[in-house]
């Protein structure tokens, strides 16, 4: 049915929008983690999403040319930010290196909380289409029902 | 009264309608899902005038009905049917520097425009069987 298409397509987009979030929360927690199973400080991580065709079942191939342009989203990847750590002048620090500087995360606080701004709107957003194709639904059955 | 003046061209020009708003909203759910996707394009239905074409006649080249003694070649009912609608790509004039030509705002009007076109379809389809309805019943209201 077609309302479960519309309503499959934002919930992939809700599970994107959370997984995005669970690595925002990662960021702001390890904004000042020195060590890390790998070795050296904690680096930002971030999702890259992508639109991928709803095509998973034979019953949506034989769907008509308006359903074929139908797009979910995916987290494709973790990446993890390549930038430079934050060096900071600490030789009392435990990890601080031969002169003094101890290597921080490369997490921006400020950005990730702009981040999570972001992405609490977008999940607000599919939270409201999928609200529209259950009231669209929920119309349709009022059709000849006195 | 043949049927065909109960059942007229309103209910089926109804029915594609509704029919046609469902497939706008999953284009525009796929939008607001990749609202932060890289070098998305969102995607819009547009059928109005495809719609109005098959309900004048003439369109894609059938014979239009000018004088009620023509005999159509093809029924407005079958018309209505055919109509498909296109899926026109409508970027933001502004995309951002991801790629992605979303504007959530933009979706979120066309959504709500949408499902109320919808529910005004919905309705007077259900007054349009309410008054079939009333009809049978002699206007007395009953069951």
């Amino acid at each position: 049915m077609d309302f479960f298409n519309s309503m499959n397509v934002s919930a992939s987009a809700l599970s994107a929008e959370r997984t995005r979030m669970n690595l925002i929360s990662s960021n702001l927690a390890n904004a000042n983690t020195t060590r890390t199973p790998e070795g050296g400080a904690y680096k930002r991580k971030d999702a890259v999403f992508a639109a991928t065709p709803m095509r998973d079942s034979f019953d949506k191939v034989l769907n008509n040319a308006a359903n074929r342009d139908i797009r979910q989203v995916k987290v494709m990847q973790v990446i993890e930010d390549q930038n430079p750590p934050r060096l900071q002048y600490d030789p009392s620090h435990p990890d601080a290196n031969a002169q003094g500087y101890v290597a921080l995360p490369n997490v921006n606080v400020v950005e990730e909380m702009a981040d999570m701004i972001n992405t609490t709107r977008s999940y607000e957003a599919n939270v409201t289409a999928i609200q529209a194709a259950k009231g669209m639904a929920m119309k349709a059955l009022e059709i000849s029902s006195k | 009264m043949p049927i065909d003046g109960i059942f007229n061209t309103t209910i089926d020009l109804l029915g594609k309608n509704i029919d046609l708003r469902v497939k706008n909203q999953n284009l525009i759910s796929s939008n607001i899902a990749n609202a932060e996707t890289p070098n998305y394009v969102p995607k819009s239905l547009a059928f109005e005038d495809e719609l109005q074409g098959a309900l004048k006649g003439g369109h894609k080249g059938t014979p239009s009905v000018t004088d009620p003694r023509h005999i159509p070649l093809k029924g407005t009912k079958d018309r209505l049917q055919s109509v498909t609608g296109r899926v026109l790509e409508t970027p933001a004039e502004t995309p951002g520097k991801d790629g992605n030509a979303v504007e959530l705002e933009n979706e979120m009007t066309k959504m709500s425009e949408n499902q109320i076109m919808y529910n005004a379809s919905v309705q007077i389809l259900s007054k349009k069987f309410a008054g079939i309805r009333a009809a049978i019943s002699g206007g007395s209201g009953g069951n």
